[in-house]
């Protein structure tokens, strides 16, 4: 691993440290502060906002776990989440359980879902396999939709979190449940890729041959990635169900598992704080031309509110689009660049 | 060069989002707002878009009249796409501006999250017509009848119809639609009366929104015996259905009546040798009706600019829709006064404009404190030569809702 | 039985339409390596596009069909010299989700030109049914199915026969081999989204003549994609293989499944199919066999 000049590790626990300055336990120690104190001084649609964003992380680093360091390309993420969020419904809804347990179990009944969709992974690579995801995601909705279990079209209700006589049925109280989980699945994801595990991933990603030559069980670690990220997966639709209050098949579209590799992509593939940047770009860039699309009505009112609202839709495209040429290997390559440069100032390396 | 361009994105990006942090912040006195959480792209953009028009013109025709006793209804109307997640981050930004005090959501899931969201507060919010939200009496208005009692009322009409043609035994009835949570919802309590009224009800085809063929369906329906098809699905689906159906000859054998959401005057001079002879179940003026109406015609060719016979007739819809909004808040002020409009006035007005005259363009409201229902009475179209011509006046509908077990 | 060829014959006719869309995509990963979810949105907008010169301005149907395909031409060359091209050497996926860009680009530029509408061209084209056997059969979709099979044929002529076809084969073969036997494959590419922008809008036409252009039209691109991989993402004959296969799959599981399950068949049966597909040849029913491990 490569070390900025100054700092050495004298001791076996210094080079295994995650955080490994005072200067960094400071900024995080900080900024995992100011966070948690967000809805002291955030108003409620931020406050939303946060929580909508931190969900979507959660799901989005299991993907970064199979695709991003695995290399087996997954659509289906949408659909792992609807399988997390229905499977935390039954649990406390139909079985009575807690949610502090119906939480992690969903996350695992997902998983071993996961391990039935990552399945054809054994067969095909690539685009077929993204491909394959695609139609999983299709069967497992169109169960979702046809089971008794799943109360078919109309959905099953949630109910929200409790601590004894304490719900957590407002976005406030929530936003104390999804941020830690959030940091929780973090660290995590963090700790997994540096491990043999992540770097097995890493193998099977870089050259599926090679890994085999060395000894590592392509099958194994495939399949153990998509556990690992159905996992992800589980959690964040068990949150996604508590935090609204109720699953509904069309909440899961196809749409989504696309954005989600979308946010991947634009954040980086193969690094977790390319998660945070991807996700945040994105949402930020969904919120803003939401926001903005009464206001394009104003400025050209002989398009009418409704048709403006195309505009926007455009907009967002191009600015993607754009994104995406001008940088295809996303931010996280821009964030190494730039932590480098600001290292090494005033030289130019 | 790179990192210019990206410093460029950022400050335009922090930007826009400075521009909305600001500008719904300032607000104007007196002057309320009505937030359209509208899909304008998206599948059910062909029933959105007019109906959303249709509230727009009508409060700005007010608005251009000075208002309601000098406050204005300002028109927010968002795009959600027909996805959850952005819609409800639309509705979240809104959630506590206390001048939004009426809302609109066409999406069915939205709705099931705000349905949670709003438990204990008191906020008008129109929707579609799912049946679930007059057996739960709460927060959500469905803009007109409801689907089960629509049906209901062509349950009525197929009785008649079935004695006048002179039939002996039971008629039997069948439903086709889109295979999702509404295509489903108009049995419920549909079914309950069909079967009290002694009409025999098929199970239901459903099929996959944007299906090239409905054959299948179509003939499994002719060998079933089946008199009378209830078809479901926002315009064109009913063409393209009975594009197929009249192909096959079944129009011929089989009467096909149209749920509310069906053709417009539009879509039938697209296609009129397909639509000939089929029934259209509706709560607002449909065809010439509408077209001619002189509200709906002046608004129409005053705001946006185009000959009567271009209106989609969910325009009225949407102008009906305002025409109650406007009544609640006219009541809400003389009871309270323009300077205490809250979401909660608002929303006891709305059970208070019970009677209201929408200009004959639906039906009169029937919103009360134990009815979620926008009006109660339908009218029976059918297309006839291309056109679409009234076969009955308005209909009170039966309510079936009650008779499903909840 | 005669429930069965019904039911066989309509399958086929779908099947026909989903062929077209898959031969666009296919084209383009072939020589290109990309997936493109934006040819969806070539068959919308070239659909409006004949629409608008046939009906609007009222123009003979051969002018209206020229000038459609020459606008096609246009916007895939404007996709492949703006979006593709800066992104040779670049990840797929990015490329991938520049197409995806792309479609959302166009979506809302559809949506502002059709305002909630649908637009027909019903009056300008064969309606009807003709009599088969008994059975009456939709001439729409006949002659949707008749143009397809044409577009084939058309196609093979092409890649057998002309200087750029067979400059595409090599292409699509190695790119690094067929510039060093002179041809320009930068050319090449352009000339490959060009052509397939216009297999597009062969398709568009043909789906907006049986179910009117509607915003439901650019969604038919997924039902491509799925026809492309079940018959191998780089084989013609695989795409019309599958497109028949699948359009006659939909139908007869509907027929047969339906009122078992209690509906709705006809959505999953795709997928179900694919995956199958999918595990029991990877690579397509006629795709390219790669001999590699996985």
């Amino acid at each position: 691993m490569w070390r900025p000049c100054g700092i050495f590790d004298e001791t076996y626990r210094q080079d295994m440290a995650i955080v490994r300055t005072p200067l960094r336990w400071g900024v995080l120690t900080v900024s995992v502060g100011v966070l948690l104190a967000a809805p002291l001084f955030c108003s409620y649609y931020i406050v939303s906002v946060l929580n909508t964003l931190a969900i979507t992380v959660i799901a989005v680093l299991g993907l970064q776990i199979v695709t991003g360091y695995c290399g087996q390309v997954s659509f289906g993420q949408a659909a792992f989440m609807a399988v997390g969020a229905y499977s935390s419904a039954i649990l406390t809804e139909k079985l009575g359980l807690s949610f502090w347990i119906a939480m992690p179990v969903a996350g695992v009944i997902t998983g071993m879902y996961g391990l039935l969709g990552g399945a054809p992974s054994m067969r095909i690579k690539g685009f077929y396999l993204a491909v394959a995801t695609i139609a999983i995601h299709f069967v497992t909705m169109w169960l979702v939709q046809h089971l008794e279990i799943t109360g078919k079209s109309v959905g099953l209700p949630v109910s929200p979190p409790q601590i004894g006589p304490f719900a957590f049925d407002s976005d406030e109280r929530m936003f104390y449940i999804i941020i830690p989980v959030m940091l929780a699945m973090t660290y995590g994801a963090r700790n997994i890729v540096r491990t043999r595990v992540g770097r097995a991933f890493v193998a099977v990603r870089d050259n599926d041959l090679a890994a085999q030559v060395m000894g590592i069980n392509i099958y194994y670690y495939k399949l153990l990635a998509f556990f690992i990220s159905c996992f992800y997966a589980g959690v964040a639709g068990s949150l996604w169900a508590h935090y609204h209050g109720v699953c509904h098949p069309e909440q899961f579209q196809l749409l989504r598992g696309l954005w989600y590799i979308g946010m991947l992509i634009v954040g980086g593939l193969g690094s977790i704080p390319g998660v945070f940047f991807g996700v945040i770009l994105i949402r930020a860039l969904d919120e803003s031309v939401l926001m903005l699309s009464p206001y394009f009505a104003q400025w050209f009112p002989w398009l009418g509110t409704a048709p403006a609202a195309g505009l926007g839709l455009s907009a967002f495209g191009l600015v993607l689009a754009l994104f995406l040429i001008k940088e295809p290997r996303g931010l996280a390559h821009r964030w190494e660049i730039m932590k480098a440069s600001i290292r090494l100032y005033p030289f130019a390396y | 060069m790179r990192t210019r361009w990206i410093r460029w994105a950022v400050v335009v990006i922090s930007a826009a989002f400075l521009s909305w942090g600001l500008f719904p912040g300032v607000s104007w006195a007196k002057e309320v707002a009505f937030l359209d959480l509208s899909d304008f792209t998206g599948p059910v953009a062909g029933l959105a878009l007019p109906s959303s028009f249709g509230i727009e013109d009508y409060l700005k025709d007010v608005n251009a009249k000075g208002g309601i006793d000098g406050v204005k209804i300002k028109y927010i109307g968002v795009d959600t796409r027909y996805d959850v997640a952005r819609a409800l981050s639309a509705y979240k930004s809104y959630a506590r501006d206390p001048s939004v005090v009426a809302m609109e959501i066409v999406s069915t899931p939205v709705g099931k999250m705000l349905q949670n969201l709003l438990r204990s507060a008191k906020f008008v919010c129109l929707v579609p017509g799912d049946g679930e939200f007059q057996a739960h009496i709460g927060n959500f208005w469905p803009w007109g009848p409801t689907y089960q009692d629509a049906f209901a009322a062509t349950i009525d009409w197929v009785l008649a119809d079935w004695k006048k043609k002179g039939q002996s035994g039971k008629p039997k009835i069948a439903v086709l639609s889109w295979d999702n949570a509404y295509g489903r919802e108009m049995l419920r309590g549909g079914k309950e009366y069909a079967e009290k009224q002694g009409v025999e009800v098929l199970p239901s085809e459903l099929f996959p929104p944007g299906s090239l063929n409905h054959d299948v369906y179509l003939t499994r329906l002719e060998k079933a015996g089946v008199n009378y098809i209830y078809v479901g699905g926002v315009d064109p689906t009913q063409t393209n259905v009975m594009r197929d159906a009249s192909r096959l000859g079944l129009p011929k054998k089989i009467q096909f009546i149209s749920d509310y959401w069906g053709p417009s005057a539009l879509g039938i001079s697209l296609h009129p040798e397909a639509l000939e002879g089929m029934v259209v179940i509706s709560y607002f003026l449909r065809g010439d009706e509408a077209q001619n109406h002189p509200l709906l015609k002046r608004l129409w060719t005053t705001y946006r600019n185009q000959p009567a016979d271009k209106m989609n007739e969910g325009y009225g819809m949407g102008v009906g829709a305002a025409i109650t909004l406007v009544g609640a808040i006219k009541d809400a002020i003389k009871r309270v006064g323009a300077d205490k409009l809250t979401r909660e006035e608002i929303y006891n007005s709305y059970q208070k404009v019970t009677g209201l005259s929408r200009e004959g363009i639906l039906g009169p409201c029937a919103y009360s404190p134990t009815s979620r229902r926008g009006s109660d009475v339908v009218k029976f179209y059918k297309v006839t030569g291309g056109k679409i011509v009234p076969i009955t006046d308005w209909v009170k509908t039966p309510d079936a809702v009650s008779l499903h077990k909840w | 039985m005669t429930e069965f060829l019904q039911l066989l014959v309509i399958g086929l006719l779908e099947g026909g339409l989903y062929a077209m869309v898959a031969v666009a995509m296919v084209l383009v990963y072939k020589s290109t390596h990309v997936v493109s979810l934006a040819h969806g949105q070539f068959m919308g907008f070239g659909a409006l596009a004949f629409w608008f010169v046939l009906v609007q301005l009222k123009m003979p149907i051969v002018v209206a069909l020229v000038l459609a395909l020459c606008f096609a031409a246009a916007v895939g060359w404007a996709v492949e010299r703006f979006a593709m091209r800066p992104l040779i050497g670049q990840p797929l996926f990015a490329a991938f989700l520049t197409t995806f860009a792309t479609f959302l680009m166009m979506d809302g530029l559809f949506q502002l030109i059709l305002k909630g509408e649908s637009a027909s061209f019903a009056a300008y084209l064969p309606l009807g049914s003709i009599s088969v056997a008994g059975k009456p059969l939709p001439t729409t979709q006949l002659a949707s199915f008749g143009a397809s099979l044409l577009l084939f044929a058309g196609l093979a002529v092409f890649f057998r026969f002309t200087k750029v076809g067979l400059g595409m084969r090599a292409t699509a073969e190695d790119h690094q081999l067929a510039q060093s036997t002179g041809i320009t494959v930068r050319s090449i590419f352009s000339y490959i989204w060009m052509l397939s922008t216009v297999v597009a809008t062969f398709a568009g036409i043909a789906l907006a003549n049986v179910s009117d252009i509607y915003f439901t039209l650019p969604y038919m691109g997924i039902k491509g994609l799925i026809v492309a991989l079940v018959g191998g993402l780089d084989s013609l004959p695989g795409a019309l293989l599958a497109g028949l296969l699948l359009g006659v799959l939909e139908n007869v599981s509907a027929g047969y499944l339906d009122p078992i399950v209690g509906g709705g068949v006809k959505e999953v049966a795709a997928y179900v199919l694919l995956l199958l597909v999918l595990l029991i040849r990877p690579y397509g029913l006629l795709g390219l066999v790669r001999i590699e491990r996985i």
